[in-house]
């Protein structure tokens, strides 16, 4: 029997090829950066940055950035295979549906964090966030975030990908999921924040924490289950 | 049938006008305002069924491509989405007079609009989606991924908005309001079935009318 | 290796494409798919692709669904007017990506490429080349594996008659290769008299031709398909 690879060598090779793509071309990662700077510049306008704005605020603003951000990153995991008719070429190899799932999916975790990590010190500069080693569990809700974010999106955007609607179809599907992960990743935050307000005893990862890294957890798990199980359903003709 | 139908569910909505403005005794705190509550609560539950409806004909679409699954999905999702926007309608009118707002963000009101906002969203893929059979199965997928999701609404807004809860948990009811109640549920089941019926009888000539239009064409 | 289909029936909306199609196709057959545009040859291919389904009736290569074996795709090769390649990446990275995919080590890229007369663009971007260049690259993308079926979807399409004819020539030895099949799609039926071996000949959705073709006389296969074609026209 011919030697064919397996999900994760597919997966694997999946992923390379798209982050060869985006070293050379740049063109997902730069504008969402952008696009995070110019959405916090409209927050600026909207609401006061800065001081007490950080315990209150801050995480929302964070947050609703990184989400707006995502779905103009998540409106491009297909490009390159919409290109030429690149897709045809995925979906007649023999390769499982559900590696190009999981490549993608992947794929959008790391543009999503990339993102999140490259406009961190944006949000400190404009929020006058004192630098410090209680922001690290940051980390784990930026990952299981973007995790959860990723889940759902790239089943969505392969649909969005073949729909006459296109662009507007994204994010009206995404965002009224998304909202139990973004209620965690806001409270996390927020959690993660307020040990860092001055004349506070420093938690390294405070209680609450817990219970909202537990959520954002299971949000990832279900969805991106439940999307790789219902990918092949919306990546075929 | 469909006529019988509608004779019992014109008889069962008569029982339950009556019971709901004779039967049951005037609440003590919210007086006859409550009176909507019976209607409010039966809708609520009303939504919650069509919704498992479009899970099931989702999947059921999904294992057989059989079209009258997608029909049953889509008409189930219409009227969930009817029924729920009578929640949000009836739920401010009843919180004007008792809560003295007509909105809170708390728990039960806000999981129901996002559920509300998913299932539009659903029949936006339905119909801005070009008919056939792609769009049948993103709207099966779109359907399965929406229920699957309340539960986790339900319980993150409810960890979410905690100390904003407006809805008692749990209420005790007088006998009499107790048999309103049950009475307003099978009435909305009545309506419930026969709109359905009525909605996928209506879908199904629809289909039979294009499949005639498609062969004649040839 | 025997591709079936069985009684199939393909609708995207309104729209038939398949109304109730049989064929078989076994090895050493090379198969021409003529017809009108909207006849339904490239939905016909696509279905044995793997890249849709059936609406009604079966699919099958190898006796597998092929949208469900991977097994079975491996042993398939894909040409079509578009090239299906990244243009971001370069040529020998393409191939390397699609070896990577079936399971091939890096060392096939550099015999393919040559192969192909592209050993000195191996490290040039893909999206740069000509369109004879990069029809070129697809061939050898779609047959690093030696494919045992060869699906061609109008591979010559804007090409000019010299990089159309290599490119001939190259599908030809692939194709007289034992044991390989294909199914050429291609309005261009005079220059596709010297590859097959049987005609089939597609007109609203159904089969309406299906003979052995064993001379090169492409004026007499267009005039085959013609004379099925105007049938329609007479209707």
């Amino acid at each position: 029997m011919n030697d064919v690879p397996g999900i994760w060598t597919h997966a694997r090779l999946l992923l390379r090829k798209d982050l060869m793509t985006e070293w050379r071309t740049k063109e997902r990662l730069s504008p969402m950066v952008f696009f995070v700077l110019l959405v916090l510049l409209v927050y600026n306008f909207a609401f006061e940055l800065g001081g007490a704005a950080l315990w209150e605020i801050g995480p929302g603003v964070l947050w609703s950035s990184f989400v707006f951000a995502s779905l103009f990153g998540l409106q491009r995991t297909f490009a390159a295979e919409s290109t030429n008719d690149c897709l045809d070429a995925l979906l007649a190899a023999p390769v499982e549906r559900g590696a190009l799932y999981l490549a993608k999916m992947m794929g959008n975790v790391l543009f999503l964090v990339g993102v999140q990590l490259l406009t961190l010190p944006l949000f400190g500069l404009f929020f006058n966030l004192t630098p410090g080693l209680y922001l690290l569990p940051l980390l784990v809700v930026f990952l299981l975030g973007s995790a959860s974010v990723a889940s759902i999106g790239t089943l969505f955007a392969a649909m969005a990908s073949h729909s006459r609607l296109r662009e507007f179809l994204l994010p009206l599907l995404v965002l009224p999921v998304l909202i139990p992960a973004l209620i965690s990743c806001v409270a996390a935050t927020g959690f993660i924040l307020a040990a860092g307000i001055p004349g506070r005893a420093v938690q390294f990862w405070p209680e609450e924490l817990t219970l909202h890294v537990g959520m954002l957890a299971l949000f990832a798990v279900v969805f991106s289950t439940l999307a790789w199980m219902l990918f092949d359903f919306v990546i075929e003709e | 049938m469909t006529r019988i139908l509608a004779v019992i569910l014109s008889l069962a909505m008569l029982a339950a006008v009556g019971a709901v403005f004779l039967h049951a005794p005037t609440e003590v705190q919210m007086g006859d305002v409550q009176r909507i509550f019976y209607f409010h609560v039966s809708s609520a539950l009303s939504a919650a069924a069509c919704y498992f409806l479009v899970f099931l004909g989702s999947v059921l679409y999904l294992r057989t491509r059989k079209d009258r699954w997608d029909r049953f999905a889509g008409v189930s999702a219409e009227l969930g989405v009817l029924f729920s926007a009578f929640v949000l309608f009836s739920g401010p009118l009843w919180a004007r007079p008792i809560w003295g707002v007509f909105w809170r963000w708390e728990p039960r009101l806000t999981t129901m609009l996002i559920t509300f906002a998913l299932y539009v969203a659903y029949l936006m893929v339905r119909s801005y989606g070009d008919p056939g059979e792609r769009t049948q199965r993103f709207a099966a997928v779109v359907g399965i991924v929406a229920f699957v999701n309340v539960p986790l609404v339900h319980y993150s807004i409810n960890m979410w908005a905690a100390d904003q809860q407006l809805h008692p948990p749990k209420v005790e009811l007088d006998p009499a309001m107790q048999q309103t109640k049950l009475i307003c549920y099978l009435a909305f089941g009545c309506l419930v079935t026969l709109l359905m019926r009525l909605r996928l009888n209506q879908e199904r000539q629809a289909a039979r009318l294009q499949a005639l239009a498609t062969t004649t064409h040839q | 290796m025997q591709l079936c289909v069985d009684n199939v029936h393909k609708r995207f909306g309104s729209t038939v494409a398949l109304a109730g199609v049989d064929l078989d196709v076994g090895a050493d057959t090379h198969l021409l798919l003529a017809g009108a545009n909207g006849a339904g040859k490239t939905t016909l291919l696509r279905l044995l692709a793997g890249l849709t389904g059936p609406s009604d009736g079966r699919v099958t290569i190898g006796g597998e669904d092929p949208r469900r074996s991977t097994q079975q795709r491996w042993r398939l090769g894909l040409l079509s007017h578009q090239t299906l390649l990244y243009d971001d990446l370069s040529a020998a990275e393409n191939l390397r990506f699609f070896a990577g995919l079936y399971g091939l080590g890096a060392d096939i890229v550099g015999p393919a490429l040559a192969d192909v007369d592209l050993t000195d663009q191996a490290a040039a971007r893909v999206g740069g080349f000509s369109r004879g260049m990069k029809q070129r690259l697809a061939l050898a993308r779609a047959t690093l594996h030696a494919p045992e079926v060869l699906l061609l979807d109008e591979p010559f399409t804007g090409l000019d008659r010299r990089s159309a004819g290599t490119l001939s020539t190259r599908l030809l030895m692939r194709t007289r290769e034992a044991g390989v099949s294909s199914l050429l799609v291609t309005h261009n039926v005079v220059e596709a008299a010297q590859f097959v071996n049987r005609v089939v000949v597609l007109r609203g959705g159904r089969i309406v031709c299906d003979e052995p073709w064993n001379t090169d006389d492409g004026e007499r296969l267009q005039a085959l398909c013609d004379h099925h074609q105007e049938l329609a026209v007479h209707e």
